[in-house]
């Protein structure tokens, strides 16, 4: 096999996809070089997806037109035979972690090939086979710990670990760091540089550009169901992968706003919050001003304690042990989200397939969820009323949808987003906060949502925006919280911010001087 | 993907009428296929019995049998959009009749000797409140003491037993006061039940006109005019059949009127108002629920309490129906009761279903045991029938939506 390197592992041949009349993948033709670590990008909607998914068997041979090769083969897959991909070597690592959390990672990691002897699971040899494994790839993993109990950058190399260990030929990876910390996608770099040592050729999907560039060999833009281009790494730059991706040039990622600060709305001091279930001190201290018209940056690594923060000004997460938070000077004990939403606080969570979204439900019942007093008389809802607004959401934010009748399951995570805030719009709040809000969107969709944030602001709206990316965050803040164990770390004036200060305060390398303590 | 346009349903401009009822079908299916079952089992049944199962008699009992479990799928149906589950319904729907025969037996008949409309209120008003404050003590302890549902109501279940056996001695009590049992056995005058079909009718033009009016008010694009007639002339004509047909035998029957009043006040409860909207949320997704700023506890109570006084209702009727109050009342209704939801296309994992899903449910459950015990199918047999039904309605279910996506 390692002779054979340079030649094409995996070749589509103008493979072509289609939904009931609507193409999801154009005509694609795409080779996969054996060995190498091959990027993936594009808007969502792309056909990244699509075209991952007849590698797994999700769109089975036969429902696609033109072919795969795999290995010089073509590869014909029955209906949803991940199973049998597996056995031919092509693993697929999915954005939603498909790990058992109750379990141990040996136990994920041999799910369904267990070591069976007359029988019975051999489990010393289960967890001394996990062990090498994840020794083998410098994993600081415990075989025997429960996968629920390791932070999220543990289980993704669980997942990791689980797919490599069925001798992977093709390892597929989809957004694996969208909830990862920087030093957690550090070492998953680190992962991929050993699999590639072995001579494992990974497909690598990613909407942060900066690990394409660092990581890959090869990247490939899809647009609009079409390879747009598919080149040498070394002959692409940001610029020209950006412009690829959305058809057009961008110059600024960031849109230009207006910022005129107006008064004090949001005062936070000295808060400390508990875990209600754990009664372990999640927020030790943290202090901060907000103004009306102002975006407040708030930056920290996962465990900073930043979501924490947010869901607890919302009502929705800690016990407040000391610490008050004022709202227009009077001071506020917020216990739920309906005090929240009263206060005139709204908060877009940070996930939101769990926290923001009834998925089943249609756009127009998400959009409606919590403002459906606005339409309700004594007792009934006026539902026309109800679609009228929702309508005039959906408009103002350019929803993509045939109708607001469908369920947002359907819809690309840009728009799921979309009708998240539209939610939030809707109960036109005084202060809102953002948690992570472009996480795992596309650039196009990321621009627009930059956009309506600058347009809230420039209206007075008062909002708080967490961000995991440092460009981001230092692109649409005014000002920038960083948080680091617990506490405000300092606060920076976007002029004088940079990643580097960022995150030497968020890893907690400086001590916050006087001057930043003051700043608060 | 164009952008959002103006309309609830999808455009039909270009497809005309045809692709419109086409549309319509299609994305109602399960509703059609329910009705279309529930019609196939009828022609059959009707065929097995020569007839005699679509005779106006044993049409107008058919929709009675159904009114006692009916009550409690109403209700059972919200129980089960919020994920949650209730076994006490028919325990305590059986021990609200047996205190509703022993107060009526025991009390009311010697303290108001001559006032039979009185006994009867008191009667109901008894079995009511009972089922009210049980749902309100079951529902305080699900929803704000935090015991799953499936565990409250099933030590409901036996604790209901007991205050059965307690109340009954082991002995039938009568409940046949005659102005009571008029509630389940009263039939309307042929006359009374024509008006009562005409103003239905009457309604149904009504609301279509009013809705394609607003809907004109906002600029939203209406279904074509004639797919709209079409569907309230259907509506019509069948409330005409059925009330004909009643009328043949001995006229609408006042339980069924008593449920179907039931049913619209709920069905309309759980889609235009935010009790019902939250429900379903809740439902679906919890967590996104608590985020919006949904009283999730207030919420499940008030459905355990709504639920807990439908009980009292088919309680009551159940009293009112057979006379009597006995040990083995409201035996396995519960199972009924979730099985009907279940075949009107009730979702156990929560957010999915309706209560007109639920009485077309209960309707072929009923017309199972009715049709089978006509074409003297020994009594284990139905039981195995029915079993298999109930699996292959919810694998079919299954196959209509995997299809329809």
């Amino acid at each position: 096999m390692a002779n054979a390197t340079g030649t094409n592992i995996l070749e589509f041949h103008n493979v072509t996809k289609r939904f009931s009349g609507v193409v999801a993948l154009s005509d694609v033709s795409l080779n996969i070089r054996r060995g190498e670590i091959h990027g993936l990008c594009g808007e969502n909607g792309a056909g990244k997806s699509t075209l991952m998914k007849i590698l797994s068997g999700v769109y089975p041979w036969g429902t696609y037109e033109g072919s795969v090769l795999y290995e010089g083969r073509e590869l014909k897959l029955e209906h949803s035979s991940i199973r049998q991909a597996a056995n031919e070597g092509i693993a697929i690592v999915y954005q939603e972690l498909t790990i058992v959390p109750s379990m141990t990672v040996g136990e994920n990691i041999y799910l369904g090939k267990e070591p069976v002897e007359r029988g019975v699971i051999n489990w010393d040899k289960l967890y001394a086979d996990t062990k090498q494994l994840l020794e083998q790839y410098k994993l600081d993993i415990v075989p025997q710990s429960i996968v629920g109990n390791l932070g999220i950058g543990k289980m993704q190399m669980t997942e990791i670990a689980k797919a490599i260990s069925r001798n992977a030929q093709v390892l597929i990876l989809d957004e694996p760091t969208s909830a990862l910390t920087e030093a957690e996608v550090e070492k998953l770099m680190e992962i991929l540089e050993i699999l590639k040592s072995h001579g494992v050729t990974c497909i690598y999907i990613t909407h942060k550009l900066e690990e394409l560039f660092r990581i890959t060999d090869t990247i490939s833009v899809l647009r609009d169901g079409k390879v747009i281009t598919s080149k040498p790494t070394k002959e692409l730059n940001r610029e020209m992968l950006v412009s690829y991706m959305v058809g057009r040039e961008m110059k600024e990622r960031f849109p230009e706003g207006q910022h005129t600060p107006g008064k004090v709305i949001l005062e936070v001091e000295g808060l400390h919050a508990r875990n209600p279930h754990t009664n372990r001190e999640i927020l030790k201290g943290v202090s901060f001003q907000l103004r009306e018209g102002e975006i407040l940056g708030i930056a920290g690594l996962m465990g900073s304690g930043r979501t924490e923060l947010v869901a607890t000004i919302f009502g929705e997460y800690g016990k407040v042990t000391s610490g008050v938070v004022r709202l227009n000077g009077q001071v506020i004990e917020v216990k739920n989200s309906r005090q929240a939403m009263a206060y005139g606080i709204g908060l877009v969570p940070e996930d939101r397939k769990t926290h923001g979204l009834v998925l089943i439900q249609s756009i127009l019942k998400n959009i409606s969820l919590a403002n459906l007093g606005q339409f309700s008389s004594l007792f009934a809802i006026d539902t026309d009323a109800e679609l009228k607004r929702s309508l005039e959401y959906a408009k103002s934010l350019a929803i993509k949808a045939p109708n607001l009748n469908v369920p947002v399951d359907s819809l690309s995570g840009g728009n799921q987003q979309k009708v998240v805030i539209s939610k939030w719009l809707m109960s036109q709040p005084k202060v809102l906060i953002l948690d992570d809000p472009t996480r795992g969107i596309d650039v196009g969709a990321k621009f627009e949502i930059y956009k309506l944030i600058r347009e809230l602001a420039a209206r007075g709206m008062a909002i708080i925006m967490i961000s995991s990316e440092l460009e981001e965050v230092l692109g649409m803040s005014d000002r920038i919280m960083i948080m680091h164990a617990g506490r405000s770390a300092g606060v920076l004036d976007a002029a004088e911010a940079t990643q580097e200060k960022i995150m030497a305060l968020a890893t907690g390398t400086v001590v916050p001087t006087e001057q930043a303590i003051l700043n608060q | 993907m164009s952008s959002v346009s103006p309309s609830t349903s999808p455009s039909t401009a270009a497809t005309g009428p045809v692709g419109a009822i086409a549309k319509m079908l299609r994305a109602n299916l399960q509703t059609y296929a329910l009705i279309f079952a529930t019609l196939v089992i009828w022609l059959y049944f009707s065929y097995l019995t020569n007839g005699s199962f679509l005779s106006p008699q044993n049409f107008s009992n058919l929709f009675r049998q159904m009114v006692i479990t009916g009550f409690l799928s109403v209700g059972m149906v919200l129980v089960i959009v919020t994920g949650n589950i209730d076994l006490s319904v028919g325990k305590l729907a059986g021990f609200v009749s047996v205190v509703v025969a022993a107060v009526q037996s025991n009390f009311l008949t010697s303290t108001f000797p001559d006032q039979p409309i009185l006994i009867a209120a008191l009667s109901v008003f008894t079995g009511v409140a009972i089922g009210f404050l049980y749902g309100v003590i079951q529902g305080y302890i699900i929803a704000y003491l935090r015991v799953t549902a499936f565990i409250v109501t099933l030590g409901s279940m036996w604790l209901l037993n007991g205050l059965i056996l307690l109340v009954t001695e082991g002995r039938t009590i009568p409940a046949n006061q005659s102005t009571f049992a008029q509630i389940a056995q009263g039939y309307l005058p042929n006359e009374v039940g024509w008006i009562i079909a005409i103003i239905t009718v009457v309604l149904l033009f009504y609301g279509m006109f009013n809705s394609r009016q607003r809907k004109r008010r906002y600029n939203f694009e209406l279904s074509p005019m004639s797919l709209d007639i079409a569907k309230t002339v259907l509506f019509s004509v069948l409330v005409l059949i059925y009330v004909y047909v009643v009328n043949q035998y001995k006229g609408i029957q006042a339980p069924v009127l008593l449920l179907a009043m039931v049913a619209l006040v709920v069905s309309y409860v759980s889609t235009n108002t935010r009790f019902g909207r939250y429900a379903y949320a809740i439902g679906g997704n919890r967590q996104a629920a608590q985020f919006s700023g949904v009283n999730i506890r207030r919420n499940i109570f008030t459905i355990f309490v709504l639920m807990g006084t439908l009980c009292g209702v088919s309680g009551v009727t159940l009293a009112s129906y057979v006379g009597y109050g006995t040990i083995s009342a409201g035996q396995g209704y519960e199972l009924d009761a979730i099985a009907a939801c279940i075949l009107g296309g009730t979702s156990t994992l929560g957010g999915v279903g309706t209560v007109f899903g639920a009485m077309v449910g209960s309707l072929i459950m009923v017309s199972l045991t009715n049709g089978l015990q006509m074409a003297n199918t020994p009594a284990a047999f139905q039981y195995v029938l029915k079993g298999i039904v109930l699996v292959i309605a919810v694998y079919a279910d299954i196959r209509i939506k995997r299809s329809s996506n």
